[in-house]
């Protein structure tokens, strides 16, 4: 049992493409940032051709590799991604939801206790949101992290799926969430979250955000990504854009600035279509205008309602000039309806009214205009006579987007939940594994 | 126990006052509500009172517990009684009070032994009469 009352929690929401860290209580995160990170190595030598000599030698390149990941150095937050540096890549330390990376979550981690929050983890209980289905080894890994590296007095692992069930004020519900990198389907049920039927699909905000970028490339248009021109003002109001050249630029960092931009526009001019989108009727719709951020207008027509109808028909994406990654994954992925019908049907028969009856959407991509409208449209039609829909989503979109946070938030700052923490000393009497008990 | 409890503690009176519903039949409903770090009983309805003033008890804006002891006849004209668990989280309360709520549901209801139905309701349409019939048979 662990009595810190005094001091305030801290919640952490690690997610595939941002997260958020906060004092629990509060209503909103503190700090919001990038989950991937900028690495560059220390040994330049041989940095171009890795890809192949790695493959070739492979049991030399492995030792190489944990070398080389001793000595690189990680940029970690949105400024200093923002700044182009030579030869630095983009990396993400999560793949499919789960965990490949701990130097990068720890970089990670450390950038939200000592640069954003600038708190000791020494003094404040931990509360770490984790995806629903979350391994047993993830999880006593973080755990580990926790007590050994960063010396916290107390945590909890709390679910995802669970936290955005009750900040609606329910104990059960069916949670879609959809995120940056993949959206997943959890049933909760009092509070426990129905393992065998959560499925989950990689179609999230970033695969939306490539689809835009690779539709308008097909179109022609070029985003610039922000660090490649200069901005000069030749007369007073008046901007010319100059480009200038970095050729020590990496693919990755140059296709992260360009998604920046790309999932602003995603942003500002999508909205998921009344009605399954078909190339003939849309074609002839209004354009929308949208500025770069060098000057140049673009006008997005049809994409606007396209793009986000991937989500409700993902074979829509073979369609857009580029999108190659969308052949691996491509014949397994349901639309979004047909994955939540199907999630539904997996748990037991009492409770699927009810689950019909409280779909709740959450997750940055849930923000999208018209998602929730759509979604109940196209469950009502699939869904059985009997059951009642609604589709929730908060109406505000902080709440939306930060829903899990927000959960994590009010769960650590209740005087009740203080009892409910993973101390220190049960760790070193009992172990990780006990992290099983103490939050299930 | 499920996962992110909050350990809401139950003072005992609910549970009295459960019992005495359950087995007496001196109560028409009870409702329930958190307080100070546990769920205490709020009120209690008479025999006599309806479905209707029983709805009236639960506030708008705030989220409540509630027993109902529901009177019907079923479709063989056979006279029967069903106990109604009610979680009332209206999406107009408060998001704190909806997570104190339902994070804390699953260890009260454990306390009272005898529960038959159970009902989340976010707005008055989710517990008209007409699903707590459909609920009963």
């Amino acid at each position: 049992m662990y009595g810190g009352d005094e001091v305030s929690a801290i919640v952490l929401d690690l997610g595939s493409h941002t997260c958020k860290a906060g004092y629990a209580g509060e209503d909103a995160p503190k700090a919001v940032f990038p989950s991937v990170v900028g690495a560059i190595d220390q040994m330049e030598v041989d940095d171009n051709t890795n890809g192949e000599k790695n493959s070739s030698i492979d049991s030399k390149a492995g030792v190489k590799d944990s070398e080389r990941k001793g000595k690189r150095k990680l940029y970690v937050g949105s400024q200093s991604l923002g700044f182009r540096r030579d030869n630095m890549e983009v990396l993400s330390p999560i793949k499919d939801g789960v965990v490949m990376d701990w130097d990068i979550v720890d970089s990670i981690w450390d950038h939200a206790f000592r640069e954003c929050l600038l708190v000791d983890p020494k003094e404040h209980p931990m509360l770490l949101a984790e995806p629903s289905s979350n391994s047993q080894q993830q999880r006593e890994r973080t755990v580990e992290l926790m007590f050994e590296k960063y010396n916290v007095p107390a945590l909890f692992l709390a679910k995802n799926a669970v936290l955005t069930s009750f900040a609606s004020g329910r104990a059960t519900a069916l949670v879609v969430d959809s995120g940056g990198g993949s959206t997943t389907i959890a049933p909760v049920h009092d509070g426990y979250v129905i393992q065998k039927a959560v499925a989950s699909c990689p179609i999230g905000g970033e695969f939306l955000t490539d689809c835009l970028l690779k539709s308008l490339e097909s179109k022609g248009v070029v985003i610039k990504p922000r660090y490649s021109f200069k901005r000069k003002e030749t007369r007073p109001g008046d901007f010319q854009a100059v480009d200038v050249d970095f050729p020590n630029t990496t693919e990755s960092y140059r296709l992260y600035s360009q998604r920046v931009i790309a999932s602003d526009i995603k942003e500002c001019v999508c909205r998921a279509p009344d009605t399954p989108y078909d190339e003939a009727s849309y074609s002839n719709i209004p354009m929308t205008p949208y500025e770069l951020p060098d000057g140049q207008t673009i006008e997005i027509g049809a994409d606007r309602f396209k793009i986000p109808d991937i989500l409700f028909n993902p074979s829509l994406a073979q369609t857009i000039p580029g999108i190659e990654s969308f052949a691996e994954v491509g014949p397994n992925v349901r639309g979004l309806p047909q994955m939540v019908i199907d999630s539904i049907n997996r748990c037991d028969v009492d409770i699927r009214k009810e689950l019909f009856s409280s779909v709740l959407l959450a997750g940055g991509t849930a923000s999208m205009q018209q998602l929730k409208e759509r979604l109940e449209k196209d469950l009502l039609e699939e869904s059985p006579q009997t059951a009642r829909v609604k589709v929730l989503a908060s109406g505000n979109s902080t709440e939306r987007r930060f829903s899990v946070w927000i959960g994590g938030s009010i769960l650590a700052s209740l005087g009740s939940f203080q009892q409910m923490w993973f101390s220190k000393s049960e760790y070193e009497e009992h172990g990780a594994s006990y992290v099983q008990r103490k939050c299930p | 126990m499920a996962n992110s409890a909050s350990g809401m503690a139950v003072q005992d009176d609910c549970k009295l006052k459960f019992l005495e519903l359950k087995s007496k039949r001196n109560y028409r409903f009870i409702v329930f509500k958190i307080e100070n770090q546990q769920v205490v009983v709020e009120k209690l309805g008479s025999p006599e009172e309806t479905y209707e003033d029983f709805t009236k008890c639960l506030p708008a804006n705030e989220c409540r517990y509630a027993v109902y002891d529901f009177d019907f006849t079923t479709d063989e004209n056979c006279q029967k009684s069903k106990i109604f668990f009610i979680a009332w989280a209206p999406d107009t309360s408060k998001v704190r009070s909806k997570m104190v709520y339902a994070s804390s549901k699953d260890r009260f209801k454990r306390e009272l032994d005898g529960i038959q139905v159970e009902l989340q309701a976010t707005d008055p349409s989710e517990m008209s009469l007409d699903i707590v019939k459909g609920r009963a048979l």
